[in-house]
C-alpha cells in the first residue's frame, strides 16, 4: 500500500512538473474530510485526504482538460482515477467535446429527473459534492447553437452503472424483499457493444422570458432491478428463499425542464416520463418477479430571497403509471427540499440549512453546515447530516447521523 | 457570492462629453440625468480588480474579465471570474433594459454544478462580492428614483463640480440621503458621500484616477470607504477597450460553460 501511495504521489508531482514545462494549467484542491457518527459507538465514518487537480491547455480552438483525482483512506486505502480526460474542437456554430466528461442537465436542485447522462456514484449517498456525485462517462458530445437556442447530443458507447457502497458498508441498502434471499450478479454486466450504446439528445434555449430544455433518452437504467428465481422446499414444496439476479433494463425518457422570474421568485420545473422501468412485484403470473411499468417524476420549485436571506424549496412526486398493489415500491414517492442560506461577514462566513423531507414515510435528511473563508482559497467547515425517521430513502440511514468538518485549500 | 450589474460598474460612471449644458443653468436633476445617460460605447471589454481590505488592513482580491455590449434597448454583459481559486470559471450574465419597470434577467453558471441558474435581479440593495459597493451604487440606479437638489458649485481636485444631494423617494432605503461632486461638462462623479438610515455617514466613494480611452471618459481607479466599519474596497480597471466589435456569441450559455 505504501508503494501503491508512493507511486501515485510521483505521478501527481510528475504531472505537477509539466506544468511549467509545456504551459499547462494547473489548479485544484486539497482536502481534508473528516466525519464522525453521533450514534452508536460514535465511531468515525470517514477520513478522507483529497486531491482534485485540473491540468488545463488550449491551443487556437482545441482544448484538453485532465481532471485526476486522490482519495486517501485512514486505513491507507487509496482511490485514484480521472473525474473528466476529455478535448474541446470548437467550430463557429458547433462544439464537440470527445473523452470522460460529465454532462449536467435539468434545472432542478439534488435531483435527478432528466439529469440521467451521467450516472452517480452512491457510494456515500447523496453526501458528497455533486461535482463528487455524478461519474464521468466516456462519450461524445456535439453542441449545435444558434442564436440563444443549443442542440446537443450525447453518444455513450459504453454504459456505466451507478456505483453502489460495498455491502458492508453503512450506506449499504439492501434489496427489499419479503423473503430470505441471495444475490447472484452473473446478469448485472452490461456487455460493450456497440448495439448497447446510449444515446441523448436535448434542445434548450436561454431567453428573457423562459429557460427551458427539452430532452429524450435511449439508454440503460443506471440502477438494477432485482429479478428472483425462487427457491423451492423439496418438503413442502413451498417458495422459502429466492436467488435474486440484478439486471439493467434499456429505458426510454423524455422530458424537460423549465426556469423563469416571476418578480422577485424564479420558478423552475422539471420533469420526465420513463418508458422500460422494470419494479420488483409479487404478482404470481410474473416468475421473476418484477413488472414492467411507465412512470414519472417531476418536480416544482421556488427560489426567493427575504433580505440576505435566500430560500430555495422543492416538491418532487415520482409516481408509477397503471400501478397495482402486487408492487414492492410504493405509487407515490412524494419529497420536499428546503434550503435556506445567509452570508456574513462580507461574504466570508456562510450559514446554510439543507434538506430532504421524505413526504410517504415522514422521513428527513437535515444539513446544517457553515463554512468560513480565513483567506481566499482556503476554507473550513463544519456540518452535520442529520437522518430522522425510520423507513424511507433517509429514515433507513437513521442511525448514520453525522457530524464533519472540511478544510480545503483551493489554488 | 453576490453579482452586480456588469457593464456599467465597468466604467463605473464613463461619461463622454455632452454638448455643454452648462451655459445654462442645470437643475440636480438634469446633472444626475447626465451622469446615468453618459455613453460608453456600443461596447466593451476590461479587467477589472477589486481589492477588499478590513479594518486590520487585509487585503482578499478578485480579479474578473468583462465585456458588455449596447443592443439600443437592450445591453448585456457577461463577466468571468479569475480569482480567488475557489470561484475561478464561475461566469455572470446580465441582460438589462431601458423599459421602465422591467427588471434585468442574471444567470450565474457556477463551474461544481456545471449548471446555468437564472437567478433574481431584485435586491439593488445586495452588496457586491463582498464589497462595500452595492448594486445601486454600481450604477443601476435610476436617477428617477431620488429626489435631486442642486447644494452648489466647487472646486474638487482642481475640477469644477456641481455638488447634487439625492434623497431617496422610497421609505426605508439603505441610504437616507447621498451627496454627489459631479464634474462640470465630463460628467463624472468624482466623489459621493452615502448616509445611513440614520443620517450618519456610512461611506465615501473617491475617485483616484480617470482618462480619456478611445473617446470616452472611463474612470479607472475608485476607492470606497465604509468610514462605519473602516472596511474599504479598491477597483482597478486595466486594459479597457471600447467599440472593439465584440460578437454577439459572447452573451450566450455557451460562453458562460466554455469561459474563456
Amino acid at each position: 500500500m505504501v508503494t501503491k501511495l508512493i507511486k501515485a504521489t510521483l505521478m501527481l508531482a510528475m504531472m505537477t512538473s509539466m506544468v511549467s514545462a509545456q504551459d499547462l494549467f494547473l489548479s485544484g484542491y486539497a482536502r481534508t474530510y473528516l466525519g464522525a457518527l453521533t450514534t452508536g459507538e460514535s465511531e468515525y465514518s470517514i477520513i478522507q485526504n483529497t486531491f482534485d487537480l485540473n491540468f488545463e491547455h488550449s491551443r487556437g480552438d482545441v482544448y484538453f482538460k485532465v481532471n485526476p483525482f486522490l482519495y486517501h483512506y485512514s486505513e491507507d486505502e487509496l482511490e485514484l482515477g480521472f473525474r473528466q480526460a476529455y478535448m474541446d474542437l470548437y467550430f463557429d456554430s458547433f462544439d464537440i467535446r470527445i473523452g470522460k466528461q460529465q454532462i449536467v442537465w435539468g434545472k432542478g436542485d439534488g435531483v435527478f429527473i432528466t439529469d440521467i447522462v451521467s450516472p452517480k456514484d452512491m457510494r456515500e449517498f447523496l453526501l458528497p459534492e455533486f461535482s463528487e456525485i455524478r461519474v464521468g462517462v466516456t462519450s461524445l458530445k456535439f453542441n449545435y447553437y444558434s442564436g440563444n437556442s443549443t442542440f446537443e447530443l450525447v453518444w455513450i458507447p459504453v454504459f456505466t452503472p451507478t456505483q453502489m457502497p460495498d455491502e458492508n458498508s453503512i450506506w449499504s441498502i439492501k434489496p427489499s424483499y419479503p423473503l430470505p434471499y441471495s444475490i447472484d450478479y452473473s446478469n448485472s454486466d452490461v456487455k460493450n457493444k456497440l448495439s448497447n450504446s446510449e444515446i441523448f439528445a436535448k434542445y434548450s434555449l436561454l431567453s428573457s422570458e423562459i429557460d427551458f430544455e427539452i430532452m429524450a433518452g435511449y439508454s440503460w437504467d443506471d440502477d438494477p432491478t432485482f429479478h428472483s428465481d425462487k427457491i423451492l422446499n423439496p418438503a413442502n414444496g413451498n417458495v422459502d428463499s429466492v436467488i435474486l439476479k440484478p439486471e439493467h433494463h434499456r429505458l426510454t425518457t423524455l422530458g424537460g425542464s423549465f426556469s423563469t422570474t416571476i418578480g422577485p421568485v424564479v420558478l423552475r420545473g422539471e420533469g420526465a416520463y420513463y418508458n422500460g422501468k422494470h419494479f420488483q412485484s409479487t404478482n404470481p403470473k410474473y416468475l421473476d418477479g418484477t413488472e414492467e411499468k411507465d412512470y414519472i417524476h417531476y418536480l416544482l420549485g421556488i427560489d426567493y430571497s427575504i433580505g440576505d436571506l435566500k430560500l430555495s424549496t422543492q416538491f418532487i412526486q415520482q409516481a408509477i403509471l397503471d400501478y397495482n398493489d402486487y408492487l414492492l415500491k410504493d405509487e407515490f414517492e412524494n419529497t420536499m427540499t428546503f434550503l435556506a442560506s445567509m452570508d456574513f461577514l462580507r461574504e466570508t462566513l456562510n450559514v446554510e440549512l439543507f434538506s430532504y423531507i421524505g413526504l410517504e414515510n415522514g422521513d428527513a435528511l437535515v444539513r446544517p453546515k457553515v463554512t468560513y473563508d480565513f483567506i481566499d482559497g482556503f476554507q473550513i467547515q463544519l456540518g452535520a447530516n442529520l437522518f430522522f425517521g425510520d423507513e424511507g430513502q433517509f429514515g433507513r440511514f437513521d442511525k448514520n447521523d453525522m457530524i464533519y468538518t472540511k478544510i480545503k485549500y483551493s489554488f | 457570492m453576490k453579482f452586480a450589474k456588469i457593464l456599467l460598474m465597468t466604467m463605473l460612471i464613463t461619461v463622454i462629453g455632452f454638448e455643454s449644458q452648462a451655459q445654462e443653468k442645470l437643475t440636480g436633476q438634469q446633472i444626475i440625468e447626465n451622469v446615468y445617460y453618459r455613453e460608453i460605447g456600443n461596447d466593451a471589454t476590461s479587467d477589472l480588480t477589486m481589492t477588499l481590505i478590513n479594518s486590520r488592513g487585509s487585503e482578499r482580491v478578485r480579479e474578473i474579465k468583462q465585456f458588455s455590449k449596447d443592443y439600443g434597448k437592450e445591453e448585456k454583459s457577461i463577466m468571468f471570474f479569475l480569482s480567488p481559486a475557489d470561484v475561478r470559471n464561475t461566469s455572470f450574465m446580465n441582460w438589462s433594459y431601458d423599459e421602465a419597470g422591467r427588471d434585468d434577467d442574471q444567470w450565474i453558471y457556477l463551474p461544481a454544478l456545471k449548471k446555468v441558474k437564472r437567478i433574481s435581479s431584485d435586491s439593488k440593495s445586495d452588496y457586491f462580492m463582498g464589497s462595500d459597493f452595492t448594486y445601486d451604487d454600481l450604477g443601476d440606479r435610476h436617477p428617477s428614483e431620488d429626489t435631486h437638489k442642486l447644494l452648489r458649485e466647487e472646486k474638487l481636485n482642481g475640477e469644477d463640480c456641481y455638488v447634487v444631494e439625492s434623497i431617496p423617494k422610497e421609505k426605508g432605503y439603505m441610504y437616507s440621503r447621498t451627496v454627489t461632486w459631479v464634474v462640470k461638462d465630463k460628467w463624472i462623479g468624482m466623489k459621493k458621500e452615502f448616509y445611513d438610515e440614520d443620517g450618519d455617514h456610512l461611506k465615501t466613494l473617491s475617485v483616484e484616477k480617470y482618462d480619456k480611452i478611445d473617446g470616452y471618459w472611463v474612470i479607472l481607479h475608485s476607492e470606497m470607504h465604509n468610514v462605519q466599519k473602516d472596511h474599504r474596497t479598491i477597483m482597478n480597471l486595466k486594459n479597457v477597450q471600447i467599440n472593439i466589435g465584440i460578437d454577439d456569441g459572447m452573451f450566450t450559455e455557451r460562453m458562460m460553460k466554455r469561459g474563456l
